[in-house]
């Protein structure tokens, strides 16, 4: 039973189509990559679903409930939970603090609560949480350091931590690998396999092709805005088509 | 909010507690050296700092609204009607001012917080406009451009509040008692969320904060303090009038929170005492004043964008501190 | 009937002040990016300047008037040259100067004409045009139309005929996009606040005659010009022509049957329900993302 179902849909901005009636349906627990050319519709097709953007026509199943237009908090609340290009982080708060913005969906805390104390068990579970995932991700050590002081692999890490935080059943990573030489690559796809291992469904949205080719079961491309092909790393290398569009990429 | 900060809530050392200490017994005695006036102004002066640290969890989510001094009047007149046709005591009138600000605030949410930055701000300000206007409009309940008076100065306990020294301290206790709540929600995980929205908000929004609320939030919040702060001014002044609450007091609030700085919970506290202080120095100057806020707003954002809280910082690495930040030197001790 | 009919008159005149200072604001939001909150200061300088010069010290009012442009832009070239300019990235900061400017303004005028009752200017054209034999309009206010409508059409020509204009529009659209293609953005900023405080200095002159001179008349200004450039739409000079004309129609016909304080209530109600149903306004092009 397919947890992430894309019906034909369509993102029109005003005369420009972003995407032309795309369909294409994510297993459970798969690593799946979504790649294409520049401008293919990826990015676009990431915030439709995190509901950044509304689609013009046709809709986004999750689990059974249609998501399609509904707001980005509501969609992380169902388990959706994006990471943004280029990096995106609170650049004047700590690696600790940054991943306690991530606790919000699971243990939130009203005004009285906050000024009285009364939810200092909250809190204390909420940190708990927060050093569990720093340490999942290697990054207890910086905890104390501002995220804009961090390294670049680094700074990818603890934007998957704040995701991570949130407990999401499904992430959509766009372009985690950007900027990354072969050391921080390998270093960042062992940490999307830990991350598949505890049982989040991930779409990426990549074009490092080792990475891509390295992490995903299976691949879905766009190219204009329309689905140009699908299948298994092996099959796509080999897709003429696939090959044409990218003008000599893999 | 930084890491460092954290820490030094945590290094509470006999040096701050005792700094604090002479500085409550310095603000307490004070009154009784001052002349009559300046007793006044102490008072105002105090208001005024719960209406800046107010104003400052309101613009914690990056928005910033040109209705605050508005909705500092929406409280005064709701003390004003109150007291004239209800009678009520202060306990009650207080609360109750803070409590209609708070309200109209959330009324205005649905419209105004559909907008942000530069519409936001322009939305505040015809909603405040607005509001006046109808205090200016309808002479029957709100007395017209002379507004209302005759409110009786509290009795509590014995005690006058038409005098000064007491209502200062009654001031006093109001106001702390609201800053260190503004204090406390700022340093709990919803400041961090309000930071949070103001930074980045496409960010917490994919991790589920829903942005609209929180605005709400610092708003709503924003406007009880102040609407409070609005009561404890009408219940000493005996009267109220639009023009105390134009857009010209809210500018007002505007410099001494951009002067004094707005990174800090502290940095409008500065503003307000510092500028108070040189305005009375200025005060006979009477015509020119404006003219000097204006060339002090724009010196200011020129020269010294980070406010006046920033100038401790500024010192210290000009005169190259060999270690780290304040509170983690003095907590090691 | 008739009452309405004149009111309508008397509307459409103060429509075209409305529109002179509503499109000065826009053209200076739109490229620069910042709201000047001294704008209704700039209007209440030109005024100023007729009462000095003209009223006081007897200069004819057409060197007036074009003193008082003159003036007003030199006023406005400073403010962008040492306030917008160095705060370009932070759009706050520029509107926060403004209000500095604004206070500095007021004070000065003050100073020169004294805080005392409002000035007077007596109009230098008398008489009345009379139409279908019901509407009265004194000349003064038809030169007034005239010149405002004068004033917009040449900006309209200027924007969409000569190539500064494209480079203003083109500034407005993307300033980026338009300084790699060469533009020169400081030159532009410059051109854009010198046509936007002209047409306030032209404003207030226009409106000397017609009006009480205080130094703090600006603050009605300000608040109608951001009612009309809300309700045309950000960013859209025909859509402030177009709001500037019909909201002054609105607000005269208020003002005479029920009262000019309700009328300004109303304008900022309609501006707030503008900016929650159609934050675009009446001709404002939705920006996307």
């Amino acid at each position: 039973m397919p947890v992430l179902e894309i019906n034909n849909v369509t993102k029109q901005f005003g005369g420009l189509m972003a995407l032309d009636d795309v369909s294409f349906q994510v297993e459970e627990g798969e690593i799946r990559g979504l790649i294409g050319p520049n401008g293919a519709g990826k990015s676009t097709m990431f915030k439709n679903i995190a509901g950044f953007y509304e689609p013009t026509s046709g809709n986004i199943v999750y689990r059974g409930v249609n998501i399609g237009g509904k707001q980005p908090h509501t969609i992380a609340e169902m388990g959706i939970v994006r990471t943004f290009q280029e990096t995106t982080l609170f650049q004047e708060l700590s690696v600790f603090e940054n991943a306690l913005i991530g606790t919000h969906i699971k243990s939130r805390t009203n005004v009285f609560s906050a000024v009285l104390g009364l939810d200092r068990a909250k809190q204390q579970a909420a940190s708990d949480k927060v050093m569990d995932v720093l340490e999942f991700m290697g990054l207890v050590e910086r905890r104390d350091q501002l995220a804009s002081e961090l390294p670049l692999g680094s700074q990818r890490a603890l934007a998957l931590a704040i995701a991570l935080v949130s407990e999401p059943k499904m992430m959509l990573m766009d372009e985690p690998f950007a900027g990354m030489n072969a050391e921080e690559t390998n270093h960042m796809m062992d940490l999307t396999r830990k991350v598949r291992e505890s049982g989040i469904t991930i779409v990426l949205v990549e074009h490092d092709m080792k990475a891509v080719m390295g992490l995903c079961n299976y691949l879905t491309v766009l190219n204009f805005g329309k689905l140009l092909a699908e299948g298994t790393p092996d099959e796509i290398r080999n897709n003429d088509r696939v090959i044409e569009a990218y003008l000599g990429g893999a | 909010m930084n890491s460092a900060a954290l820490k030094g809530k945590r290094g509470f050392t006999i040096q701050k507690l005792a700094i604090g200490v002479v500085g409550l017994i310095a603000l307490l005695i004070t009154p009784h050296f001052l002349k009559f006036h300046h007793q006044d102004l102490l008072i105002f002066l105090t208001i005024n700092v719960l209406a800046v640290c107010s104003y400052r969890l309101v613009t914690l989510t990056g928005e910033w609204s040109l209705i605050h001094a508005v909705m500092m009047g929406v409280g005064a007149y709701t003390v004003a009607l109150s007291v004239n046709h209800f009678d009520l005591a202060i306990w009650f009138t207080l609360p109750l001012a803070g409590t209609a600000a708070g309200l109209v605030a959330a009324l205005l949410c649905f419209p105004l917080l559909r907008m942000t930055q530069f519409y936001f701000l322009i939305g505040s300000f015809a909603a405040g406009e607005a509001i006046r206007l109808i205090w200016v409009e309808f002479v029957g309940v709100f007395g017209g451009t002379s507004g209302l008076r005759g409110v009786e100065a509290p009795i509590v306990w014995g005690i006058d509040f038409l005098d000064p020294i007491p209502y200062f301290y009654f001031t006093l206790c109001v106001v702390s008692f609201c800053l260190l709540i503004l204090y406390r929600i700022e340093n709990s995980r919803i400041g961090l969320t309000l930071h949070s929205i103001h930074w980045k908000a496409p960010l917490a929004e994919s991790v589920g904060v829903d942005a609209w609320r929180y605005r709400a939030l610092a708003f709503i919040l924003g406007s009880f303090f102040v609407g409070i702060a609005g009561g404890l001014k009408v219940h000493y002044l005996g009267s109220v009038t639009p023009n105390q609450f134009t857009i010209g007091f809210m500018v007002f609030i505007l410099i001494w929170v951009i002067v004094g700085g707005y990174n800090k919970f502290y940095g409008p506290i500065i503003g307000v005492v510092v500028l108070t202080i040189f305005d009375e120095s200025i005060r006979s100057f009477e015509v020119i004043r404006p003219a000097i806020y204006g060339g002090m707003l724009i010196l200011s954002i020129l020269f010294l964008p980070m406010g006046l809280e920033s100038i401790p910082a500024k010192l210290k690495s000009l005169f190259g501190s060999d270690s780290a930040p304040d509170d983690q030197a003095l907590s090691d001790q | 009937m008739e009452l309405f009919l004149q009111s309508i008159a008397n509307g459409l005149v103060q429509g075209g002040f409305f529109a002179l200072f509503a499109v000065g604001l826009v053209l200076i939001f739109g490229v620069m990016g910042v709201v000047n909150f001294a704008h209704g200061e700039l209007v209440m300088v030109g005024a100023f300047t007729i009462w000095l010069l003209h009223a006081q010290a007897g200069l004819a009012y057409i060197p007036a008037i074009a003193v008082a442009i003159v003036l007003v832009t030199v006023i406005g070239l400073v403010m962008e040259r040492l306030l917008f300019r160095p705060t370009r990235s932070d759009p706050l900061a520029g509107l926060i100067c403004s209000i500095g400017v604004l206070f500095i303004l007021q004070v000065i005028a003050a100073l020169i004409g004294g805080d005392g009752p409002s000035k007077q200017v007596p109009p230098p054209y008398h008489g009345t045009l009379i139409m279908f034999d019901a509407l009265r309009i004194p000349y003064q206010r038809v030169f007034s139309l005239v010149i405002s409508a004068a004033a917009l059409g040449s900006l309209w020509f200027f924007l969409t005929r000569t190539k500064f204009g494209w480079a203003l529009r083109a500034v407005a659209m993307d300033r980026e996009a338009a300084e790699l293609q060469g533009i020169n953005t400081n030159r532009i900023s410059m051109v854009a606040i010198g046509v936007g405080t002209a047409l306030a200095g032209l404003a207030g002159g226009l409106i000397a005659p017609l009006t009480n001179i205080n130094p703090h008349m600006g603050h009605n200004v300000i608040v109608t010009a951001f009612i009309v450039t809300i309700v045309g739409g950000v960013g859209s000079l025909s859509g402030a022509v177009l709001a500037a004309i019909l909201y002054a129609m609105f607000h005269t016909l208020i003002t005479v049957y029920i009262g000019g304080t309700i009328a300004t209530i109303s304008g900022l109600v309609l501006m707030v329900v503008v900016l929650i149903v159609k934050p675009t306004g009446l001709m404002g092009v939705k920006v996307s993302e």
